[in-house]
C-alpha cells in the first residue's frame, strides 16, 4: 500500500506574479520531471499546498490544463500559511499534494453562453476556467463580472486586458471609487441588473459568501435554472479526500462532493 | 475572601462542588461558569435536569444565563442595590427565615432597618432591571428549602467586592441557606492552585491556615518551627507592589506570576518592575514579566512535580511526578529551598511529603493531611484536623466558624470609573473558556490558540451599529490610561452601552486600559468597570 | 457455525500462547480502578477485567490521538520522511460496539484511496471480540444494531457461559488460531450452543436504556425543524471535544507541522472535533458554521443523518461513552429522546 496519499510532491517556484497587494500568483513547476509532465488536472480542482512550520491548505489552480507545463495557484494573503508562502522567491519550494475535487463538467458547457461573476481572490478558479475555454473553443459568449473593494484590489488585470482583447465582455465594479476610477462604483451584484444572457446559458460563480447570496436570486430571476448556476467553493481542508471531515456542508464534503456544485446540488440534502 | 471571613467566618466554599447539583434553587452571581468552571457547570446542569430552577445574575446574556429560569442582567456595579432590593421582597413576602436568623446570626436588626429604609423601585431603576423580575427571583430563591449561591470574580473584582460578598451572605443568611447540606454560599476559585497558595499563606497577613501574623501566640509558634524571628506586621497587597513604581520595593521574587499582563494599569506594573534594582522570575515559561528580569528560574511543570493542589472546594489532591523536569527545570519547592540556602537559611526537605508533613504540624485545618492518607483517594477537604478526620464537605455545619453569622449590611457604592461624554463605553473583562489567565501556557497549546487565537472585543449589535462597524473589525479601545487594538465581536451578549473583552492576549493587553481603584479591604483591583471608547480605525 | 468450548482456566494460558505471536491487548483494571485497554506485559501483575467496560474504545490503537505522519526538513528543499510505527497485535475483549466501530473505521479509512497508516495497524490485527451477556449502564447497542453480540466481523467472538467461554470464528484468521490452539477447544455440543443462545435472549432482555434509534433517524430523514434543539444543546456544550475523542467512531483529524527546530519538524495527524470551531473556521477568521447555536449540530446529524445515507447504518455504534463523559448532557440520548419527543411534521 502506498504511503503516498498525505505525502505533497516538491515544486519549484518559477515565477511569482504580484496581482494586488494581497494576491500573489505563484507559477509552479514539479521538481521531478517525469512527475511534472504527466502531471494533469482540471479546471475547479485544487491542490494542498505545504510550507515547512505551516501545515497545509487548499489552493485551487488558477491556470489551464490546456496549458501544460507548469501550473498556477493564486494565493491571497489571509492567514499562517498563506502568509509564508507571500515571503517566497523565485527557486523556493513548496510541497503539493493533488489534484483533488470534482472539477467544472467543462464538456457540458460547451455551445452555452457563460457569464462568469467573480469577487476578489474568487476570480483565481475562474481564470482557469475562462482560459480553458478560450483555448478550447466551442464555447459561447463570455461575459465577466468582476468586484472589487477598491482600484488598487483589482487582481489579474493583465489577464483582463487580455480577455478584453479576445472578444470577452469584461465589466469591472469597485465597493468604493478611488479618484481616477471611472468605472461602475456598487457591489458587483448591481452589475447583473439589466445585463442579458441568451439562452443556452450558465453561470459560473466565485466569491464571498454574501456575494454569492445575492447573486442567486439576481439569477433565478435573469432565467438561470437551479442547474445553470455553478460555484466553487471555499472552506477549511486537512485531507483533500474526504477523510478529516473539516469541510462538511450539510450531507456533503466540499473536498469531494465539491468544490464545484451547481445549486441544484446544494439545494438537494 | 475578606467577605465572607467577616460574616461567616471563613473565606473558602461552604459547600462542596457535588452539592450544588443537588440544590433546589442556585443562583449565580458574577459567575460566567460555563467557561471559566466547567466543572461546576456541569453540577448546575445535573441539577437543571433534575428540575432545580437556575437564577443568573450577570450584566451578560452569558450562555449558564441563556439557561436560565430567571436573568437579571443588571448594569455593572450595582449588585448591592440589587441583592438589597432582592433581601426587601423576600422580607416583604415574609420569606425570611426567623428562626435562622434568632439562632444562628447576630446584627439582624440593623440589615432590617437599612432594608426597610430603601426603595425598591429606586434599587432596581439603579439596578437597570425591572422589579417584577426581581420580585420573582426573590420568590423563587426564597422559597426554596435548599438554595446555594455561586458567585466569582464579577463580584469580587469591583471597588466594592468586599461588600458584594456580605450582601451575597445576607442573602443567604436571611433564608437560612448555610449551615445545612446543598445550601451554601460558593465563592469559585480561579486557578487550580489558588485556594492552597491561599490556605498556605500567599496574603499578607496570614501565615498558612489563615492564621493571623498579628497574634503573638501563633506567631511564637511558627517562629519555633522555623527557628527565626517573624515579622509582626502585615506584607504588601498584590497593586502595594506592583504599582509601586520604585518607592518602597527594590527587589522582588515572583513565582508563577505574570502581573505584566494580569495587574490592572499596566503602564505602571511595567515602570515598577524597570525600577527594581533586582528582579528574580521563576516560570515554565518566558512570560512577558520574565522577559524583564534579571535572574529567571526555569521552574517545572506541573506533570513534573510531586506534591498537592487544593481546589475550589478545600479539596486537596495529590499530584504526581509523570514526566522528570526537562534541562535544568527544577521544581518549585527546589527552587525556593536553593535560594532560601543561598541566603543563608537552610531549607533541608527530603521530599515534599515532609513539607506536608510541616504543613499539618502548624496548620490546624490541613492537620490530618499527609500525603500518603491523600496517595490513593480523591482528597480531602479541610478542615481536616487529624489522622483520623474524615475531611469536611461542607462548611459551618450547626455553627458558623466565627459563632453566629454576621449580618454587614451594604450600601451602593459607584466604581471609581464611570462613563461619560468621552469615554461612553462601560468596559468589563473577564476570561475565555481556551484560555488560562495570561495564557502563558495555552497559547503555547495549538489547538486551543485555534480555538481562540485573539482577543475579541464584545460589543452590542446597536453600538456597532450607531459607530457603522461590522463584524470581525479591528477597532481602537481607549481608556484613560492607554488604548489597544482589537477584534469586534458584534453580540447581544452585551447590553447596549457595554463592551466585554478578555486580557489572556499580550498583543491586546487589555489591563493597560483597566483601572487602578480597588477595594479598600481586600484591595483587590477593580477589574471589571472602566470607562472606554471605542473608535473605527481608517 | 461450528462453536468451541474453551474452559475458564484455560484463557490465560491460551491468551499467554496468544501473546507469542503478538502485542496482546485486553482490558485491564489499573491501580485507580479505571478499566483501560492495555497492552499486557504481565499476567499476575495485570489483571484483566471483563465485568466492566472499557473506559475508551480501541479508536486509540488504530487511529491514535497523535501520530507523526512524516519528519520533514527544510534545509534543501522540503523532505519528507514516513515515519512507521505497527507491529502485530492480538485484541481481546473488546465488545460488540468497539468491534462495530472499527468495521466502520474500515470504510471511513478508505473512502478514496485506503489511508496507509490506518491501515498497516489495522492488518496486523486479531480482532476477539467478547459478546455483552450484561449490558452497561448507558448502552444500547441493541437500538443501534451493534450489538450485544455480533453475527460477523470478529476474528473470534467470546460468549461468556457462566463456567466457560463458548468461541465462534467468523474470518480465515480466526478459523487458524482456532486450529493452531485447538488443544484448548473442544467443540461446542448442542447443549452449549442452547445455553449460548439463551445468553444472546437474556442479553437482549436486560439492557438498562431504551434508545429508539430508529424512530429518530426517521425523523431526521424527514428533514424536521430542529433548531430548538440544537439552540439547547449548543449552549450546553462546553466546548470540550471529549465525546469526539471518546468516540469509537469519530474520526475527523486535522494535519498540523510541529518545528522542532527552525529546518526540522514533524507533519502530525492529531484527533480533531466538528464541536471546535476552529475546525471550520478558514484563514482570515471567517467561519461558514454558526457556532453558538449549532456547535453540535454536525455531530449528531454526521452520525445519525448523513451516514445512514452514505453507508447504510448509523454510525452511533450504542457505546454510551458520551453519556458518560459530557459535562453538559449533550449525549446521544438525550438527542435521540429529544428528537423523539418533537412532534412529528411533515417534511419541509
Amino acid at each position: 500500500m502506498s504511503r503516498d496519499i498525505y505525502l505533497p510532491q516538491m515544486a519549484r517556484i518559477e515565477k511569482i506574479i504580484p496581482e494586488n497587494p494581497q494576491i500573489k500568483t505563484f507559477v509552479l513547476c514539479f521538481v521531478d520531471e517525469d512527475f511534472n509532465s504527466s502531471f494533469s488536472y482540471e479546471p475547479g480542482q485544487f491542490m494542498m499546498v505545504s510550507v515547512p512550520h505551516c501545515g497545509e491548505a487548499p489552493i485551487s489552480f488558477s491556470s489551464t490544463p490546456t496549458r501544460p507545463g507548469n501550473i498556477e495557484l493564486s494565493v491571497r494573503l489571509a492567514g499562517k500559511l498563506t502568509g509564508a508562502m507571500h515571503e517566497l522567491r523565485l527557486g523556493d519550494l513548496v510541497g503539493l499534494r493533488g489534484p483533488f475535487g470534482t472539477p467544472f463538467t467543462m464538456d457540458k458547457l460547451s455551445d452555452r453562453n457563460l457569464l462568469f461573476v467573480a469577487g476578489g481572490i474568487g476570480l483565481a478558479p475562474l481564470r482557469g476556467v475562462i482560459n480553458y475555454c478560450l483555448d478550447k473553443g466551442g464555447y459561447g459568449k463570455i461575459t465577466l463580472l468582476y468586484g472589487s473593494r477598491a482600484p488598487d484590489d483589482i487582481a489579474f488585470s493583465a489577464d483582463i486586458k487580455l480577455w478584453q482583447k479576445k472578444g470577452i465582455d469584461c465589466q469591472l465594479s469597485v465597493d468604493t471609487a478611488a479618484e481616477g476610477w471611472n468605472g461602475h462604483v456598487g457591489v458587483v451584484t448591481t452589475l447583473l441588473a439589466g445585463l442579458e444572457i441568451e439562452n443556452p446559458k450558465s453561470s459560473l460563480l466565485c466569491g464571498p459568501p454574501i456575494m454569492i447570496k445575492f447573486c442567486l436570486p439576481e439569477l433565478s430571476k435573469m432565467g438561470f435554472t437551479d442547474k445553470e448556476i455553478i460555484t466553487t467553493m471555499e472552506r477549511h481542508m486537512k485531507c483533500g479526500i474526504g477523510v478529516c471531515g473539516h469541510c462538511y456542508l450539510d450531507n456533503k464534503l466540499v473536498c469531494v462532493d465539491g468544490p464545484v456544485f451547481d445549486l441544484a446540488q446544494l439545494k438537494a440534502h | 475572601m475578606a467577605g465572607l471571613a467577616t460574616t461567616f467566618g471563613s473565606g473558602a466554599m461552604t459547600n462542596s462542588i457535588a452539592e450544588i447539583g443537588r440544590a433546589e434553587v442556585i443562583l449565580v452571581i458574577g459567575s460566567n461558569t460555563t467557561e471559566a468552571h466547567p466543572q461546576v457547570a456541569r453540577r448546575i446542569f445535573d441539577a437543571l435536569d433534575r428540575g432545580s430552577k437556575l437564577i443568573v445574575i450577570d450584566p451578560r446574556r452569558t450562555a449558564l444565563a441563556r439557561q436560565a429560569h430567571i436573568h437579571l442582567q443588571h448594569r455593572p456595579g450595582t449588585d448591592i442595590p440589587l441583592l438589597n432590593c432582592l433581601m426587601r421582597l423576600i422580607l416583604d413576602d415574609n420569606l425570611h427565615d426567623d428562626v435562622f436568623i434568632e439562632m444562628r446570626t447576630e446584627n439582624f436588626n440593623q440589615l432590617r432597618d437599612m432594608l426597610f429604609r430603601l426603595d425598591p423601585r429606586e434599587k432596581a431603576a439603579v439596578a437597570n432591571v425591572p422589579l417584577s423580575r426581581i420580585k420573582q427571583a426573590a420568590e423563587l430563591y426564597g422559597r426554596a428549602s435548599k438554595a446555594v449561591i455561586c458567585y466569582c470574580l464579577g463580584i469580587t473584582q469591583h471597588i466594592c467586592g468586599t461588600d458584594n460578598v456580605q450582601s451575597i451572605a445576607n442573602l443567604a443568611m436571611l433564608t437560612g441557606n448555610v449551615e445545612k447540606a446543598d445550601t451554601g454560599v460558593d465563592p469559585l476559585r480561579g486557578q487550580n492552585n489558588v485556594q492552597g497558595a491561599c490556605d498556605m499563606g500567599a496574603l499578607p497577613g496570614v501565615f498558612p491556615g489563615y492564621q493571623a501574623v498579628g497574634d503573638i501566640i501563633i506567631r511564637e509558634k511558627f517562629a519555633r518551627a522555623w527557628q527565626t524571628e517573624l515579622p509582626a506586621r502585615p506584607g504588601l497587597t498584590l497593586l502595594e507592589m506592583t504599582h509601586s513604581q520604585g518607592k518602597t520595593i527594590k527587589g522582588m521574587f515572583i513565582m508563577g506570576e505574570n502581573p505584566l499582563l494580569s495587574d490592572p494599569t499596566l503602564a505602571r506594573v511595567r515602570d515598577t518592575l524597570e525600577k527594581l534594582e533586582f528582579l528574580a522570575v521563576s516560570d515554565i515559561f518566558l512570560t512577558e514579566t520574565a522577559e524583564l528580569a534579571h535572574v529567571v528560574f526555569p521552574a517545572a511543570s506541573f506533570a513534573e512535580k510531586t506534591g498537592t493542589f487544593t481546589n475550589s472546594e478545600r479539596r486537596v489532591q495529590m499530584v504526581r511526578q509523570a514526566i522528570k523536569p526537562p534541562g535544568q527545570c527544577r521544581t518549585d519547592s527546589d527552587i525556593i529551598s536553593a535560594l532560601s540556602r543561598r541566603l543563608g537559611y537552610e531549607m533541608n526537605y527530603e521530599s515534599t511529603a515532609e513539607i506536608m508533613e510541616e504543613i499539618a504540624l502548624l496548620t490546624p485545618v490541613y492537620g490530618g493531611m499527609y500525603h500518603d492518607r491523600l496517595e490513593s483517594s480523591w482528597g480531602l477537604q479541610w478542615p481536616c484536623f487529624d489522622r483520623r478526620h474524615p475531611g469536611t464537605e461542607f462548611l459551618h455545619k450547626y455553627n458558623f466558624a466565627r459563632g453566629r453569622g454576621c449580618f454587614v449590611p451594604a450600601a451602593h457604592q459607584l466604581p471609581g470609573e464611570q462613563p461619560d461624554r468621552e469615554y461612553p463605553f462601560l468596559l468589563m473583562t473577564g476570561r475565555v473558556y481556551h484560555h488560562y489567565h495570561t495564557a502563558a501556557m495555552t497559547r503555547a497549546c495549538a489547538r486551543l490558540n485555534r480555538e481562540s487565537p485573539e482577543a475579541l472585543l464584545e460589543i452590542n449589535p446597536v453600538d456597532a451599529g450607531s459607530l457603522s462597524l461590522v463584524a470581525g473589525e479591528m477597532v481602537k479601545l481607549a481608556t484613560r490610561r492607554g488604548s489597544i487594538k482589537l477584534k469586534i465581536l458584534i453580540s447581544e451578549q452585551v447590553a447596549e452601552g457595554m463592551l466585554y473583552t478578555s486580557f489572556h492576549f499580550t498583543e491586546a493587553p487589555v489591563n493597560l486600559l483597566t483601572n487602578a481603584s480597588s477595594d479598600p479591604k481586600s484591595k483587590c483591583p477593580e477589574y471589571k468597570i472602566c470607562a472606554a471608547q471605542v473608535e473605527k480605525i481608517i | 457455525m461450528n462453536g468451541f468450548i474453551l474452559k475458564k482456566d484455560n484463557l490465560v494460558p491460551l491468551l499467554r500462547k496468544l501473546r507469542k505471536g503478538g502485542r496482546l491487548v485486553a482490558p485491564v483494571q489499573n491501580r485507580h480502578g479505571d478499566t483501560m485497554f492495555t497492552a499486557i506485559e504481565d499476567f499476575d501483575r495485570q489483571h484483566i477485567d471483563l465485568k466492566n467496560q472499557a473506559q475508551a474504545s480501541l479508536k486509540p490503537f488504530f487511529f491514535p490521538q497523535e501520530e507523526p505522519l512524516y519528519t520533514y526538513q527544510n534545509k534543501k528543499g522540503y523532505d519528507f520522511k514516513p515515519v512507521n510505527s505497527s507491529e502485530p497485535t492480538i485484541f481481546f475483549g473488546l465488545r460488540s460496539c468497539d468491534l462495530t466501530a472499527i468495521l466502520y473505521m474500515d470504510v471511513i479509512f478508505s473512502q478514496k484511496s485506503p489511508d496507509p497508516f490506518y491501515f498497516e495497524r489495522r492488518r496486523e490485527a486479531v480482532l476477539i471480540s467478547l459478546g455483552c451477556s450484561r449490558p452497561f449502564a448507558n448502552c444500547f447497542c441493541n437500538n443501534s444494531r451493534s450489538g450485544p453480540f455480533l453475527e460477523y466481523g470478529f476474528d473470534l467472538q467470546f460468549t461468556d457461559l457462566g463456567h466457560c467461554f463458548f468461541v465462534e470464528a467468523d474470518r480465515a484468521r480466526g478459523e487458524e488460531l482456532l486450529e493452531r490452539w485447538s488443544c484448548y477447544f473442544t467443540p461446542a455440543t448442542e447443549e452449549d450452543c442452547r445455553n449460548k443462545y439463551q445468553v444472546v435472549l437474556e442479553a437482549r432482555s436486560s439492557f438498562k436504556q431504551t434508545v429508539h434509534v430508529d424512530q429518530a433517524i426517521k425523523k431526521l430523514t424527514a428533514d424536521i425543524d430542529l433548531e430548538s434543539i440544537w439552540k439547547e444543546l449548543s449552549s450546553r456544550c462546553q466546548d470540550c471535544g471529549g465525546c469526539a475523542y471518546i468516540c469509537p467512531t469519530c474520526t475527523c483529524f486535522t494535519i498540523v507541522d510541529q518545528p522542532v527546530d527552525d529546518t526540522h519538524g514533524t507533519r502530525l495527524r492529531q484527533w480533531d472535533s466538528c464541536t471546535f470551531a476552529g475546525f471550520t473556521r478558514m484563514a482570515g477568521g471567517h467561519n461558514p458554521v454558526d457556532y453558538a447555536d449549532h456547535a453540535i449540530r454536525r455531530r449528531f446529524l454526521h452520525k445519525l443523518k448523513t451516514d445512514v445515507e452514505k453507508h447504510g447504518r448509523p454510525s452511533c455504534v450504542g457505546c454510551g461513552r458520551c453519556v458518560g463523559i459530557c459535562f453538559g448532557g449533550v449525549d446521544m440520548i438525550r438527542f435521540i429522546k429529544m428528537v423523539n419527543e418533537l412532534p412529528a411534521e411533515e417534511g419541509k
